[in-house]
């Protein structure tokens, strides 16, 4: 139903909206396959859902975190802006970067706002009956460990290739010569 | 004698100049006929020459005035058809100006039609607000579960430290052995159920929000659709609306 090329495609456009939005002052951030199989353990206490809708396909995206100080900190929260509002405010930025990414190729796309629910409910996502599961342990800063999972429950076939962002902008800069 | 010779000849000088005067006369008079004849010949000549000159002057205006005649036929004939292909024109123009109104009057509906489908968004918000209360909900039953798993803990406690009490009284307490035994069972069965439950209440959660914010950003996307159907039927309206305009004008 989804394309090798397409999960592919759709796991890149993650990592650049990550690389781009999860991160602030231009601090790292790592992204690895999360270990055992694509439902990591509920190990954070919260997690940010979205959803990007198209004709053809929806897709999730859980963004997992710990409210722990390393996390508060990094993210700018305070008394006044919990830890949560914050987080779901980023990752709001994330996926929106995603769906920009993805109506290039898809015209009719529509993106949800952002909803917390606990880690564990994530564990469930077999329930969607998706065709591509991904999960992702992101290290962003020195400390901070965020949990992410990609999610695509397709209703028609669904096959595109998305360019990598870098060798765009790395194409853009040959063209000024 | 000599003067009868005299007389006499002076009568035939006479006789002789007047011989000689009728014969200049007649001669003047045979001129005078002749050059009357020349003259009249001439001026028939003169006739016929007019007169075959009117009679090509009359052949020129019958001939021109036939060709007249046949331009004014053409003229006639092509303003007859001019008046017939505007009226044709006219009607087509009416027939086209009528089906621009129409095709108007659609995209105007379509437009509006559009405009009034995208208030859908705030159907789709409604929805998303019966997302909240229902994961609201699953909320309060998750904590009356986180306290009816705690009741359980306790439960299983209790039950362990009647069967310690029961083996602290021996043989009388064989019997309440049994009964903290059963207790401490459906302790750990209603702990499973609760767990069981709560695991439930997490894949609620998910499935929940999931199909709800998939109902949100579809509405999004169909709001999004309306939006530029909406536009396009505006640009094609306000077209259709400067042509029915410029025809009109």
């Amino acid at each position: 139903m989804i394309s090798a090329q397409a999960k592919d495609s759709v796991e890149r456009i993650f990592f650049s909206a990550a690389r781009t939005r999860l991160v602030s002052d231009g601090s790292a951030c790592a992204i690895v396959p999360a270990a055992g199989d694509a439902r990591p353990a509920p190990r954070d206490s919260h997690a940010v859902v979205l959803t990007i809708s198209s004709l053809h396909f929806r897709l999730l995206l859980a963004l997992r975190f710990r409210d722990d100080d390393v996390t508060r900190a990094y993210f700018g929260a305070t008394a006044q802006r919990p830890l949560q509002d914050a987080f779901m405010e980023v990752a709001n930025l994330c996926c929106g970067a995603m769906n920009q990414a993805l109506i290039e190729h898809f015209p009719d796309l529509g993106m949800s706002t952002p909803y917390l629910l606990g880690s564990a409910s994530i564990d469930a996502m077999h329930a969607l009956g998706p065709h591509h599961l991904a999960a992702f342990d992101v290290t962003v800063g020195d400390a901070v460990r965020l949990g992410a999972t990609l999610c695509i429950c397709a209703n028609a076939p669904v096959d595109f290739y998305a360019q990598d962002t870098a060798a765009v902008e790395s194409g853009g800069e040959l063209e000024l010569f | 004698m000599q003067t009868g010779w005299a007389i006499a000849a002076v009568l035939a000088g006479g006789l002789l100049a007047c011989l000689g005067a009728a014969l200049a006369y007649r001669a003047r008079g045979a001129r005078l006929v002749a050059q009357a004849a020349n003259e009249m010949a001439a001026l028939r000549e003169a006739l016929a020459q007019a007169e075959a000159q009117a009679s090509g002057a009359q052949a020129v205006h019958a001939s021109d005035a036939q060709a007249w005649m046949q331009k004014e036929a053409e003229f006639a004939d092509a303003l007859a058809r001019q008046s017939a292909e505007a009226d044709a024109r006219r009607d087509a123009l009416r027939a086209v100006e009528t089906e621009q109104a129409a095709l108007l009057a659609l995209a105007e509906r379509i437009e509006q039609e559009a405009g009034r489908l995208r208030a859908l968004s705030g159907t789709f918000e409604r929805w998303h607000e019966q997302m909240i209360s229902l994961t609201t909900q699953n909320q309060d039953m998750r904590t009356k579960n986180h306290e009816l798993s705690s009741i359980v803990a306790h439960v299983s406690i209790v039950s362990l430290n009647a069967s310690i009490e029961a083996a602290r009284a021996g043989a009388a307490g064989r019997g309440f052995s049994i009964v903290a035994s059963e207790v401490r069972t459906l302790a750990a069965r209603s702990q499973q159920l609760s767990n069981s439950y709560r695991d439930s209440l997490n894949r609620n959660d998910l499935v929940t929000a999931a199909t709800f914010q998939d109902i949100q950003a579809g509405g999004k996307m169909i709001t999004a659709a309306l939006g530029t159907v909406e536009m396009l039927t505006g640009q094609l309206s306000g077209q259709l609306r400067e042509r029915l305009q410029g025809a009109r004008a």
